[in-house]
């Protein structure tokens, strides 16, 4: 390695961050996207968009599940809010495809909504902890190695950038290497206290996967015995054989209300329905907690009396909720998760500027000449960084053009964005870079640009019909995929202006700024 | 909550007036009086402190001081992307915004 502590900070800073940089980048994105995961998916669903919150759903869902699934060990149903008002239910079905089954209702009648097949934004949300179309375990395994990487690259890269305070302010745009070097540092550290807690937080949401021994030893190697302590997944008790009609879910639902000092139910489990030892179990809303370990009480089934109640009260529980909760970010209203989306963005930004800052180096360092090692990091970077967009936008596209009817319909839209993806990935190899760059951000700000159109011409829920109505889930969405055009088309705007940086002037003035970096 | 924002980014925008290069590119020199650079210091500060309990009255005790945080980025950002290009604008939206949103607090509180 090098001399010095900071030389050897800014080599491990460099590599840890390149190496997994990519993997990185696509993480940021699709996991910044996810932060409207309940708005994406309602989006994707426009069958869905007659429905509305009815403020007694409770009761005409478990009516309705009470005639068509009578006799099953239990119903889980998730009650509708403003973010998503569907309803959903859920119970054990051996008849059934996958052994469950997985229904939207109606707040109002209870009626089963059928909407096209679309994983929606769980897509991007699998996507960013376990690469989707993996098997799941592998991908969380490379994704937690990521992470690691992440916080590593981090933290020298604190330790790298010796001028945080002075160069706070710091931005000096058409500048080449500089300009590149100062966007990333003021990306950093602008928004490091959310970078530091995203990673870390990240890495205790998958620490059961890579550190299972402590778990392993207290409760002998039973995963089971260690859920139902931890998450309350508990099997429910067996049936009494007696049948029992259930009692009224509403006055259920206000002394819960009432215990959480004005918590609002979010989610209903009824195990052993129609039996005399039904149970039911009401779990409070996510949003309203920054902890996600849950906060539930449970009363009996037939009379209505309170059983129990759990509250997350041991430390270490505690602790794991509010770093789970603050990494999904399903806390607190609309503004909230603004913040947070913007953050994640600059995440997103920050690992794009690193990437394209060691391929600006390289070839200032080398001129025309650029060494395979640098052509494949530029390959990449226009792959995925351009590239990866379009593959979004994509993704869109096919959920509104693809025929409804198409068998496997959820599946092709996953292989449309990573058709998409494989296009933009191989298209880099043929072009020059600069080009390469130009054309994809352009296609990519197309894309985006007519995902709203298309979206109109396809459906009502368009921005003239949600504007008027005041939807602004559904209104938002298209906004937001407008916003994301405009940026692309920015971006590309620049890259098609700016001279290319490497000619010998620029290639000088880049080496004179670097010292200010610890170089 | 846009009150609390502004308050962040005035703090900021002080701060960073405070600093010999930005100070520079407001004013056109680079020499601060101790006085003046003492001053801001202080501004600035005291109007980060005080978005944080802006913070709180909007969002609460629970959810208000990770929204602080994130709000502090979203404050800084728009300071730095505008000041290489529009200085002076960048300064001078620095005591506007704070009055601005702090009136229309008021009026959607009355």
């Amino acid at each position: 390695m090098k001399h010095g502590f900071r030389q050897s900070m800014a080599w491990l800073h460099t590599w840890s961050g390149l190496l997994v940089g990519w993997v990185l980048f696509a993480v940021f994105l699709t996991g910044t996207v996810s932060y409207f995961r309940p708005e994406i998916s309602l989006w994707m669903r426009p069958e869905l968009h007659g429905a509305a919150p009815n403020p007694r759903a409770a009761e005409v869902i478990l009516a309705e599940l009470q005639r068509r699934a009578p006799d099953v060990p239990s119903w889980n149903i998730q009650l509708p809010t403003a973010h998503n008002p569907v309803a959903t239910a859920f119970w054990r079905d051996r008849t059934a495809e996958r052994g469950f089954r997985l229904i939207q209702m109606d707040p109002r009648t209870g009626g089963e909504l059928s909407a096209r097949g679309t994983a929606g934004g769980d897509f991007f949300y699998a996507f960013h902890f376990q690469l989707y179309s993996m098997p799941p375990l592998w991908g969380r395994w490379i994704i937690s190695f990521c992470a690691m990487f992440m916080l590593v690259a981090i933290v020298s890269g604190i330790v790298t950038h010796r001028r945080i305070f002075a160069d706070f302010f710091t931005f000096r745009p058409r500048k080449g290497q500089r300009s590149w070097l100062d966007g990333h540092a003021i990306l950093a550290v602008l928004a490091l206290p959310y970078h530091l807690m995203i990673t870390y937080t990240g890495l205790v949401t998958l620490m059961i996967l890579t550190m299972p021994w402590a778990i392993m030893t207290n409760f002998d190697g039973q995963r089971q015995a260690f859920n139902a302590a931890v998450f309350g997944i508990e099997q429910p008790g067996p049936r009494s054989g007696q049948a029992a009609p259930l009692t009224p879910i509403m006055p259920l639902l206000d002394e819960a209300s009432r215990r959480w000092q004005g918590g609002q139910v979010g989610r209903i489990t009824v195990s052993n329905p129609g039996d005399a030892n039904a149970t039911i179990l009401l779990a409070q809303r996510d949003s309203e907690r920054l902890s996600v370990s849950r906060r539930t009480v449970i009363f009996d089934g037939t009379t209505g009396a309170f059983q129990s109640a759990r509250e997350p009260d041991a430390p270490a529980d505690e602790t794991r909720g509010v770093m789970y909760g603050l990494h999904i970010g399903r806390f607190g209203d609309g503004a909230v998760r603004a913040l947070l989306f913007l953050c994640g963005l600059m995440g997103t930004a920050m690992v794009a500027t690193g990437t394209i800052l060691w391929a600006v180096k390289q070839r200032q360092k080398a001129g025309a000449l650029s060494r395979p090692g640098a052509r494949l990091v530029e390959i990449l970077n226009v792959g995925t960084i351009a590239g990866l967009p379009i593959a979004v936008a994509v993704f869109f596209l096919a959920n509104r053009l693809l025929p409804v009817d198409l068998p496997q319909r959820a599946e092709w839209e996953v292989r449309c964005f990573f058709i998409a993806w494989g296009i933009a990935a191989l298209h880099p190899l043929l072009r020059r870079h600069r080009r390469a760059w130009q054309e994809q951000l352009w296609t990519g700000a197309v894309l985006f640009l007519a995902v709203p159109l298309v979206n109109a011409a396809t459906t009502h829920s368009h921005l003239g019909a949600t504007l008027r109505a005041g939807n602004w889930v559904l209104a938002g969405v298209d906004l937001m995929l407008l916003v994301f055009g405009v940026l692309l088309g920015a971006t590309a705007r620049i890259v098609g202006r700016s001279r290319p940086a490497a000619t010998p002037n620029r290639a000088a003035e880049g080496r004179r700024a670097m010292p200010a970096l610890a170089e | 909550m846009l009150f609390a924002l502004a308050l962040a980014y005035a703090g900021f925008a002080a701060l960073c007036l405070a600093m010999e290069r930005h100070h520079g590119e407001v004013f056109g020199s680079r020499r601060i009086p101790p006085k003046r650079r003492l001053a801001l210091r202080l501004i600035g500060w005291t109007l980060l402190a005080a978005s944080f309990p802006a913070c709180v009255a909007s969002w609460g005790w629970v959810i208000g001081p990770a929204a602080w945080c994130g709000l502090l980025t979203a404050a800084a950002l728009p300071l730095v992307l505008l000041l290489p290009y529009a200085p002076r604008i960048a300064a001078g939206f620095a005591p506007v915004a704070p009055i601005l949103t702090g009136l229309a607090a008021l009026a959607a509180r009355i």
